[in-house]
């Protein structure tokens, strides 16, 4: 273990959605710590498990053994690979990020931008690692170049670690060997993208002072019980922002057959006035059963770069 | 020897594969799948030499698990929470039937309102069924708990189930380096089993579980489990001993943390004990003599290990992750009562709730522990048990009652 450098540790965190790779993101930083000579821990958190949903992924590295278990509250690295989730208050993908933190965002935004528009503390930096993985793995898994950003980012894991950690966790999942390949090319691709950026000297001031015990008091079982009186707020969830590509119906040469309105499976494509299938993109997940289905081919996909 | 980064889940499954055992009925249940998981791949790939059967429920997998023990085989499971629960009057079946097995119960809290995250109400439901309990903290004892349980449960002082809890996701899902032990070193630790209790065999017709009508015959087994499971404290202990000296990783029942010349004392047990750790840590630097204790064995209750180590201290609070609605924390109840025929017992014994549904157990938490034992060293006044809830958590709770329609 390495044993020279004084107490340093490292808490990273990744947000993403169910499906991204952020969990085997995680693995892969934490096998590369513990390759590098660290004590590592690595772990995911999610709820009801499904694709799109916002999901959370942890590693910490030390040279010391770690007596922290659990959610990390204020990352030293926070990587946010879907840029969606900064919109998505019930994501709180910002929570506990402070003047030490050191973000990243997948986006073609500059870091200014990012910065400014969402108020974000600390150091920030963007990479388009979508593109980095679509370009090289043709693919939108973002587990190998997400891990590769937050590598280069701890500045003590070295390339070489990162490649073997990649290679291991993505053979653990049982992955054919040229799609690794593709994998370790996009990691150290992603990893030249990132800036090196060096860690503030900021202490994390006691974030427990301005919080206290308090005691709880009776209340009926309106309110004390866990049941739920308003009215379905589902609908107010957009689930749109889970795509990365959207189908595009060419309506000239659409001969109006509903193949695609009748398999469509969240209902988000209804018929106009003539016939014609018009496709809610606020609400499409982008699941392409509908270009699957249309028997003349004419739905497309289009890769869609936020703007938002 | 290898050293690997595993899950929990997967250290049982290592754990499991090591002991060479027979025969897995298994159920699934988040948060513990990853188990059976791994083990029905192993034995799939031949890589592990067992029977592995999917039961229909719980009841029948822990029935399955009890009957086979019955006949000899090593016998190993794994469950969690509302699982456990759906098999629970199996739990005493087979403890009763004196068949030695490990199954694993990976916490999680027990609905309602439902969830996936850790407390150890589900667990200490099982406390009186007469099933041996070993509560663990790291990745690394989850593995060796199971070989050190398979012993203890074999032994035929005892000859009691194991059951072996940890804490969902923050073990289960979490992957911190792992040695894996050569296996020359696990035979000589924790040979074959060969029964001379219980076995069924076709030459030889026996009953398990018969029916007792009137109370003395009752009175009499159930005495016997009793004195079985007060058996497993020194066997544990020995057990544990030999462990140490063929692996060099110690596991006593009741873990020590900077315990010496502590006057003030936290009482924790499995994976949040961490945080406890780190907070003496951060109290002894600023000069407060603090210490922990984590209890690992739990059922047996080792009483006189405990006072040992409480004897002549100042303050003692306990943290309970579970709570018994109406009366408070159930590890507090059997701390307090090993205690209280003391000469020398703590001047005063504080009860803490926290970490219900995982909920975390922060700083300010640890901090007004510690404020509290102060307060009632110098007051004499002890405080009723007291939840651990921030203003910060109740913040959270007003946003979701108002999502939730009600204010």
């Amino acid at each position: 273990m390495i044993q020279n450098q004084n107490n340093m540790m490292k808490g990273i965190r990744f947000h993403g959605r169910g499906g991204q790779g952020m969990k085997t993101a995680s693995r892969i930083v934490g096998t590369a710590s513990f390759m590098e000579g660290y004590f590592a821990q690595d772990f995911p958190i999610y709820g009801a498990e499904r694709r799109g949903a916002p999901i959370m992924a942890f590693t910490r590295l030390s040279n010391n053994p770690i007596l922290e278990r659990g959610i990390i509250a204020n990352p030293d690295i926070n990587i946010i690979a879907d840029e969606t989730l900064l919109k998505d208050n019930a994501a709180n993908i910002l929570q506990g990020t402070w003047g030490g933190t050191i973000t990243l965002v997948n986006t073609h935004y500059a870091a200014s931008h990012v910065k400014e528009t969402y108020q974000v503390s600390g150091k920030i930096a963007t990479v388009d690692i979508t593109d980095i993985a679509l370009k090289i793995i043709s693919e939108p898994v973002l587990s190998s170049v997400a891990a590769a950003s937050a590598c280069k980012l701890t500045g003590v894991i070295s390339k070489e670690s990162l490649e073997e950690a990649v290679v291991k966790e993505l053979t653990d999942i049982n992955l054919k060997k040229e799609v690794i390949s593709k994998n370790t090319q996009a990691a150290l691709a992603s990893f030249d993208n990132t800036p090196s950026i060096s860690f503030s000297d900021l202490k994390l001031s006691g974030e427990e002072s301005k919080n206290r015990i308090i005691r709880l008091r009776y209340e009926g079982p309106y309110v004390g019980s866990a049941s739920v009186y308003g009215h379905g707020n589902t609908i107010t969830k957009k689930t749109g922002n889970w795509r990365l590509f959207k189908p595009v119906i060419d309506h000239e040469t659409c001969s109006r057959c509903r193949a695609c309105f009748v398999s469509c499976p969240h209902s988000c494509i209804s018929l106009d006035e003539s016939g014609y299938p018009q496709i809610d993109y606020e609400n499409c997940k982008g699941c392409f059963i509908c270009m699957d289905e249309c028997p003349k081919q004419v739905i497309s996909k289009e890769r869609e770069v936020r703007a938002w | 020897m290898v050293k690997e980064m595993l899950t929990g889940n997967l250290a049982a499954a290592w754990g499991a594969r090591l002991a060479e055992v027979d025969y897995i009925p298994a159920f699934p249940i988040t948060p513990q799948t990853e188990i059976i998981e791994a083990l029905s791949k192993w034995i799939d790939n031949e890589v592990m030499d067992a029977k592995f059967t999917n039961m229909d429920s719980e009841h029948s997998m822990i029935t399955a698990a009890g009957t086979a023990a019955a006949t000899g085989a090593r016998v190993f499971s794994a469950t969690s929470s509302q699982g456990l629960l759906y098999g629970f009057e199996m739990l005493y079946n087979i403890a009763g039937w004196r068949v030695p097995l490990v199954l694993i119960n990976v916490s999680r809290a027990v609905a309602a309102p439902i969830t996936l995250e850790p407390d150890h109400n589900d667990i200490l439901s099982a406390r009186d069924t007469g099933i041996i309990q070993i509560h663990v903290e790291t990745c690394q004892e989850i593995l060796d708990t199971i070989l050190l349980a398979y012993r203890l449960s074999e032994d035929e002082r005892v000859l009691l189930p194991v059951l072996i809890n940890m804490d969902g996701f923050y073990l289960s899902f979490t992957r911190e380096p792992v040695l894996i032990p050569d296996k020359k070193k696990i035979r000589e630790f924790l040979p074959e089993y060969h029964p001379k209790h219980a076995f069924f065999k076709a030459s030889k017709p026996m009953a398990q579980g018969v029916a007792v009508l009137g109370g003395s015959a009752y009175s009499y087994f159930k005495y016997q489990l009793h004195l079985a499971s007060l058996n497993a404290i020194g066997v544990y202990n020995e057990v544990a001993n030999d462990f140490k000296e063929i692996f060099g990783r110690s596991y006593p029942a009741i873990e020590e943390f900077m315990m010496e010349d502590a006057e003030y004392v936290l009482v924790m047990s499995n994976s949040f004990t961490v945080k406890g750790k780190a907070a003496i840590k951060s109290f002894r630097e600023k000069g407060i003599k603090v210490g922990l204790l984590r209890l690992r064995l739990i059922r047996p209750f080792p009483k006189s290990e405990l006072r040992l180590l409480m004897n002549g201290k100042n303050a003692v609070a306990v943290i309970d992750q579970n709570i018994s609605p109406g009366s408070g924390g159930i590890l507090f109840n059997d701390v307090s009562s090993a205690l209280y025929h003391e000469k020398h017992r703590p001047d005063v014994l504080l009860s803490f709730i926290g970490g219900l549904g995982g909920k975390d157990i922060s700083l300010t938490e640890f901090n007004y522990i510690i404020g509290e034992m102060q307060k009632s060293v110098e007051t004499g006044i002890v405080p009723e048990t007291q939840l651990l809830y921030t203003e910060n958590d109740m913040r959270q709770i007003d946003k979701f009652q108002k999502i939730a329609g009600k204010m």
